[in-house]
């Protein structure tokens, strides 16, 4: 439709202009082209010559023409050059943006009138992002606060805050909130000036919602009130008040009044968030506001400026940074007062156990027999114990082993005694006495008792020492049995058991004999060891006998020889404590009556006969 | 729904709070009457299908010693002129508290409310006085704020004519 670039077509124009410009000087109706042609007269030479010099250029301007007043041809050259036009408009000031502004508005709101879908799909690939960025970063805000709560949720601040929530029936959250805000607007209401009737009413918080027109009433109330008793001029009004953390703010135009309840300290400009609000519902609804009757519901419309007002500033960083380091001082000190006090604790723990082995110690030291603990107790960090100690008793010092205590930890000083405790006694009398392990001593009610079994010569000794151990009134050994006596009686029998037996006619020992010879030769040197122990002279008589073949003569005289070749071997194991008497009786006292052979082989012999004797020696029998 | 502010006015001791008190909403003390002069009250009246919520700015008892803060008429829809039954001086007070409000809120619909109707045997105002009144448009209403008798028709009655005015 249109031949080459705009823009070098709009450069065509102005160059031809000069020209059009004076061909349509000439008339209106010259500048239509060829069918006027026709009309000039062709005897007019002046005419004749400007058609022949200009047809071309009159062609070209007739065209120019009918594109300028054409407005559809004129629309699509402006088409052509209108984007470039934006363009170049656009990035040199914004002229354009402003005298467009209105339009693009008026667009929009006629868009929306006619179809609110149109622009809500156009929107929603931005709305989509756009909320879910806001709800992120309002997650993010109540994480934070999450983090607030958690973070002092074990200092004494949180147990303050726990303290003001259980206290006045608010929920934790709200109190950490207002505690961490520096201020908020809880609650706006505008309220139409004349009645004092709610109009509109926004908070931040969701209570207080119900009562909100009686509040509105009340609020007009109250100004009225002290209007009428302290205001003097019209203009001059109850503006703030103040209870406690909260105050509220009204902010007055001609016909409505927003009244803002603000918790904590709020800046002064903060009012200018309130001017700007009532003004702009002045301006909105000045109509519906006058016309006002009672039905509230055409300032729904309100609602977003009121919302604009529930503005609220939690305790900046920078505030908090101070509080930041003073907290972290804080929170150094608590962990180091934590340290100290599980110090403490664990000192604490260790040392009642300590003090317990210790108790136990000396407890044990108390029923120990022979320690006498004279003082006890903690000096310079060390436990230290004072006392008697008999040197038989146990060793107090191996007995902190026991009760795991060093000794190099605990210092100790006993001083030796003789202690008179039954079971001391007992361990002194077996050290005085040299008592043999087979015998048991005890002490009870003073008495030394002894049982077992010892050498008759240990027996003896032991009845003279034993008057000279301390703290007993007497010794008893009737339990106490004289093993050499045992001994010997059993070497009695065993002697008087053996016959030596002799060949027929002589008083030679026969091989075969011997060994029973040297058993008793044996038997008779333990005798004589034994002998000294024994409480009289120990005899062995050796008798020899003969068989009844023979002379009488003859056999005495062989039965004496036979006794006294043994009785001279005996004598030199028995040296000299054991007397050996030898004899010899013939065939007057047989061993057996002499019936068969074998009876007088058993007659040609020794036998042995043990005396011990009791007379001769000290002391008191014995059983 | 509608809101609509309305005043209750008559002279001290003739029942207004007692009315108020056992009918209505009530989030304020009695403490503000003494204060300042004026408890803020709700009423919530059915209106056939629509309910109308009443604001009651409940001013104190006008006497010697107090006088109606004018002021608090502002911009109410219309008003309750409580008379104590029992005592007929109340209802002179009503006319004269009818007169200075007509002329701070030029007219606006009213109920006159004759209470303390259960007291019957000290009642003192006669019935041709009403019936005078009667004939310059006023509306009676006998209640009693004891009983509950004749309480919320007198609100309804009031509500009525101030949707039949803004109608």
């Amino acid at each position: 439709m249109i031949e080459g670039p705009p823009l070098l077509r709009r450069a065509e124009i102005p160059a031809r202009d000069a020209e059009a410009d004076s061909v349509a000087e000439s008339g209106p109706g010259d500048a239509s082209g060829s069918p006027e042609d026709s009309s000039l007269a062709p005897g007019d030479p002046l005419k004749e010559l400007r058609r022949l010099l200009f047809v071309p250029e009159e062609a070209q301007v007739s065209k120019i023409q009918e594109r300028l007043d054409d407005p559809e041809i004129h629309a699509e050259d402006v088409s052509g050059v209108l984007p470039d036009a934006i363009r170049l408009g656009a990035a040199r000031d914004d002229r354009l943006a402003q005298a467009l502004q209105p339009t693009v508005e008026d667009a929009i709101l006629t868009s929306v009138r006619r179809d609110p879908q149109v622009l809500v799909d156009a929107l929603f690939p931005v709305m989509g992002p756009a909320i879910r960025k806001a709800i992120s970063s309002a997650l993010a805000s109540m994480l934070e606060s999450f983090n607030e709560t958690l973070e002092r949720s074990f200092s004494a601040q949180g147990v303050r805050w726990r303290l003001e929530a259980w206290r006045t029936g608010k929920p934790l959250a709200e109190v950490i909130l207002v505690r961490t805000l520096l201020y908020r607007v809880e609650q706006v209401f505008l309220i139409h000036r004349k009645t004092g009737l709610l109009l509109q009413h926004v908070s931040a918080i969701p209570r207080h919602d119900g009562d909100a027109d009686m509040i509105a009433g009340m609020l007009t109330a109250i100004r009225d009130f002290v209007h009428d008793s302290f205001g003097g001029k019209e203009a001059d009004s109850l503006d703030t008040f103040q209870v406690g953390e909260l105050s509220v703010w009204v902010e007055a135009g001609p016909l409505a009044v927003i009244a803002a309840v603000i918790r904590g300290n709020a800046p002064k400009d903060l009012r200018g968030v309130f001017t700007d609000a009532i003004e702009k519902i002045h301006r909105e609804q000045a109509v519906a506001l006058d016309a006002f009757e009672g039905d509230a519901a055409p300032f729904e419309r309100s609602r977003p400026h009121l919302e604009a007002c529930l503005k609220g500033e939690r305790r900046k960083k920078a505030d908090r940074t101070a509080e930041g380091r003073t907290g972290r001082a804080i929170r150094f000190l608590r962990i180091a007062a934590a340290v100290l006090l599980v110090a403490i604790a664990a000192w604490g723990v260790a040392s009642y156990r300590r003090n317990r082995r210790w108790n136990s110690y000396l407890g044990r030291l108390a029923s120990e027999p022979g320690i006498v603990v004279t003082t006890s107790g903690r000096r310079g960090g060390k436990y230290f114990v004072n006392g008697l100690r008999d040197p038989l008793a146990a060793d107090p010092v191996a007995m902190l082993a026991a009760s795991r205590f060093s000794a190099q930890k605990v210092s100790s000083d006993w001083r030796s005694y003789q202690a008179l405790a039954p079971e001391i006694i007992a361990k002194r009398a077996r050290t005085v006495l040299d008592a043999p392990p087979s015998i048991t001593l005890a002490v009870r009610d003073g008495v030394l008792v002894a049982a077992g079994s010892a050498a008759g010569l240990w027996i003896t000794e032991a009845r003279s020492r034993a008057r000279a151990i301390a703290g007993i009134t007497r010794y008893d050994d009737s339990g106490v049995s004289d093993s050499d006596l045992a001994r010997l009686e059993a070497l009695k029998r065993r002697i008087e058991e053996r016959v030596l037996l002799f060949p027929r006619g002589s008083s030679e020992l026969p091989p075969a004999e011997s060994a029973k010879l040297r058993e008793t030769t044996n038997d008779v040197g333990e005798v004589a060891r034994l002998a000294p122990g024994l409480p009289g002279p120990v005899r062995i008589e050796v008798i020899g006998r003969g068989d009844s073949i023979g002379t009488e003569e003859a056999n005495l005289g062989l039965s004496r020889r036979r006794a006294e070749r043994i009785a001279e071997v005996l004598r030199a194991a028995g040296g000299g404590a054991v007397t050996l008497a030898s004899d010899g009786v013939g065939s007057a006292r047989p061993l057996r009556p002499e019936v068969t052979e074998e009876d007088r082989d058993w007659n040609r012999s020794v036998s042995f006969h043990l005396v011990a004797g009791t007379e001769n020696r000290a002391g008191s029998p014995r059983r | 729904m509608i809101q609509k502010k309305i005043c209750m006015l008559g002279a001290s001791a003739v029942g207004k709070t007692s009315l108020v008190s056992r009918f209505v909403r009530s989030i304020f003390s009695e403490k503000y009457h003494t204060t300042v002069g004026v408890k803020v009250d709700k009423k919530v009246v059915a209106l056939g299908e629509d309910q109308m919520d009443l604001l009651l700015w409940d001013l104190y008892g006008e006497d010697e010693f107090q006088k109606m803060r004018t002021s608090y008429l502002r911009g109410s829809s219309g008003y309750m002129l409580v008379v104590d039954g029992t005592r007929h001086e109340t209802l002179e007070k009503a006319v004269v508290l009818q007169n200075r409000t007509e002329e701070t809120l030029a007219k606006v619909p009213f109920v006159l409310v004759l209470n303390k109707i259960d007291l019957v045997d000290k009642w003192e105002v006669d019935d041709s006085a009403i019936e005078e009144l009667g004939k310059r448009g006023w509306t009676a209403f006998r209640t009693s704020a004891k009983t509950g008798e004749g309480v919320e028709q007198a609100f309804l009655a009031l509500a009525r004519k101030m949707a039949g005015v803004t109608a």
